[in-house]
């Protein structure tokens, strides 16, 4: 177990390392000048020039790496230049509409999923579920911004059902919050339960052959008991996977879901941050998410350790 | 062990003969027509434009018609025939994502190739792709097509940059398992050198299973290209893509719908044609692939008493 930790531990260091030093690299490369680009077109170029200077931008590119590595290690992140205001503050603001997307979802497609598929294997030739099957494929392939619109053209505009933009804290508000969060979760547990099925299904197939099933049943499991107390557990482990390497897809979801629906999340920071070019705002954000991303890991791998005896044994 | 539970059952490089093609298409009766039918997609495109009016023809007095004789899917904010900006947008659209397919699929199985054969590198090579796979890819292609100015090639690069791990994971997994058969030691052991025994005997075994990833790649690169032409970072508006013509249409969603509709439906229909192609692919060549009807075969296979 704690070999697993220091495992983690390591890996995020190097993702953090390897992703940070991309994005700072990558970023640099934008044209246009933060500098020019506060204080607008007409400002003086002496004045562009002593602002440069205090953002750290006149020095030698290596120099401001170092520089900016440094204030990172020392938690650091830098200053958002349009928001005049700590990053990391600055992304706290933001979490929550990401994170009640992500976590929401991602729950509903899970039961969704594992309820779906076990319906499909108790009783294979159901035509509903052979219908489910082609509707999962289907699900994959609908790009994601287009159901958005879909989805506000329907129940917004025509039948007025649910708002298609107005996010509300769901903890403070939650009777203005729950109604408009029912479109932009429903396109995400839309992509995301199709795939979860395609998974699970799979890996389901995998058990169903195997000899301890027959010695379940052979035993006087019912076949119901079979499914939930054999079958599913093992089918389980490689969905549980794909939660995790499935996360950095989510959060790409959620930033266009963010820009079209309007919620005021991370996504909606990072687009505004790349167009206003806010350097370390763009840096903190993207770092951000690959530290969400090596810890949903974590909680992947800590949740193996639940599931499967053996795991918890070694 | 899932590796070397694939290898045992999958095929070892078997002679392509005619009789075996003919029996492999008469068992997926699915892949031929899904593949009938996106050949037929991808020869309209090609060819249809030569007989539509003009993509760039603006018609002020007939905007935002519904759809029509004239028009069978109506016309845009400019008057400007939507069918003829879909058919020519899908020469821009099909053409990129194919072009980023080649070049993902080429640089992933090198990478994946190498990776899976040669153990130093494979520490490196996969730490390296676990960061880039720890990304969420439309932040990385933002970035990429803002830094670069948004133009085909830069979004060429994003996204190859994108989807590289994915295939490269894929293909070291299954070199990984022909690395460790006794042919690999044999020819070892005869003196050849390692890079012959990659491109002889490693590299034809995992073939079947990168043209597989290609087609689920290809479907893969035609929603990110849609995402990103969508938020403006593909391929600029005057010429036609079905990302942006949807992003073009939004402003029109309640007055003339079918500027978002007809696009879109046409993603889905291609990503949904590449999915089941890849996937009834998958089945002839990865014998890990099962389908619902095998489920119905394994469950009437459970004993009677039960």
């Amino acid at each position: 177990m704690t070999g697993l930790l220091l495992r983690r531990l390591r890996d995020l260091v190097i993702i953090l390392v390897i992703v940070g030093t991309m994005m700072f690299f990558v970023i640099r490369l934008i044209p246009g000048d933060p500098a020019q680009a506060i204080l607008g077109p007409t400002a003086r170029p002496s004045d562009v020039d002593a602002l440069r200077e205090s953002m750290g931008l006149n020095g030698p590119l290596w120099e401001q790496y170092l520089t900016w590595a440094g204030n990172v290690l020392h938690g650091d992140f830098g200053t958002s230049i349009t928001y005049h205001a700590p990053v990391l503050g600055v992304v706290a603001d933001h979490i929550l509409p990401t994170l009640t997307l992500a976590v929401l979802s991602t729950v509903i497609s899970f039961f969704l999923s594992v309820a779906i598929t076990s319906w499909q294997a108790v009783s294979p030739r159901n035509p509903v579920a052979r219908a489910l099957d082609r509707l999962s494929a289907l699900g994959m392939a609908m790009p994601d911004f287009w159901i958005s619109l879909m989805l506000v053209l329907v129940f917004s505009v025509t039948l007025r059902w649910f708002p298609s933009s107005g996010y509300e804290n769901l903890f403070t508000d939650p009777a203005t919050a729950v109604p408009a969060l029912v479109l932009p979760l429903t396109v995400l547990v839309i992509g995301q339960t199709a795939l979860f099925v395609l998974t699970l299904r799979e890996s389901l197939l995998g058990e169903l052959p195997l000899a301890y099933l027959r010695t379940a049943r052979v035993k006087g499991l019912s076949e119901r008991q079979v499914m939930t107390k054999h079958v599913l557990p093992n089918a389980l482990m490689p969905l549980i996977t794909q939660l995790g390497s499935n996360f950095a897809m989510l959060v790409g979801g959620i930033v266009i879901i963010e820009s079209i629906f309007v919620v005021p999340g991370l996504g909606h920071l990072l687009m505004g941050a790349v167009s206003t070019r806010d350097f370390p705002l763009i840096q903190g954000v993207t770092l951000f998410v690959a530290v969400l991303f090596v810890l949903v890991n974590l909680l992947v791998d800590l949740s193996y350790a639940l599931l499967d005896p053996k795991v918890r044994v070694s | 062990m899932s590796v070397a539970l694939a290898e045992k059952t999958s095929p070892v490089r078997e002679k392509p003969s005619s009789g075996r093609a003919a029996r492999v298409f008469r068992r997926n009766r699915m892949l031929v027509i899904t593949s009938a039918v996106l050949a037929v997609i991808v020869l309209a495109v090609i060819v249809l434009p030569f007989f539509l009016p003009s993509v760039s023809a603006t018609d002020p007095v007939n905007r935002l018609l519904p759809p029509s004789a004239a028009h069978p899917l109506g016309t845009d904010s400019f008057g400007r025939d939507v069918l003829a900006r879909l058919v020519s947008g899908g020469r821009a659209s099909l053409g990129l994502s194919a072009l980023i397919t080649l070049c993902a699929a080429f640089t992933g199985l090198v990478i994946g190739l190498i990776s899976g054969f040669f153990r130093a590198a494979d520490a490196v090579l996969m730490r390296v792709m676990d960061a880039w796979m720890s990304f969420p890819a439309i932040i990385l292609a933002m970035a990429l097509a803002i830094s670069l100015g948004a133009s085909i090639w830069t979004e060429l690069i994003a996204l190859t940059v994108i989807f590289t791990p994915f295939t490269a994971r894929v293909i070291r997994s299954r070199v990984l398992g022909i690395a460790g058969r006794a042919y690999i030691g044999a020819a070892r052991v005869s003196g050849m050198s390692r890079w012959k025994i990659l491109v002889v005997h490693v590299f034809p075994n995992v073939l079947p299973l990168a043209l597989v990833q290609v087609v689920i790649l290809s479907a893969a690169a035609m929603l990110v290209d849609g995402a990103m032409s969508f938020l403006g970072l593909g391929i600029a508006p005057p010429t036609p893509t079905w990302g942006n013509m949807i992003a073009e249409g939004r402003s029109y969603l309640v007055q003339a719908p079918w500027l978002v509709i007809a696009p879109g439906v046409t993603i889905m229909v291609c990503v949904f044609l590449l999915n089941l192609i890849g996937s009834s692919l998958r089945i002839a060549v990865d014998a890990r692939a099962r389908t619902l009807s095998e489920m119905q075969r394994l469950r009437t296979r459970r004993p009677s008493g039960s």
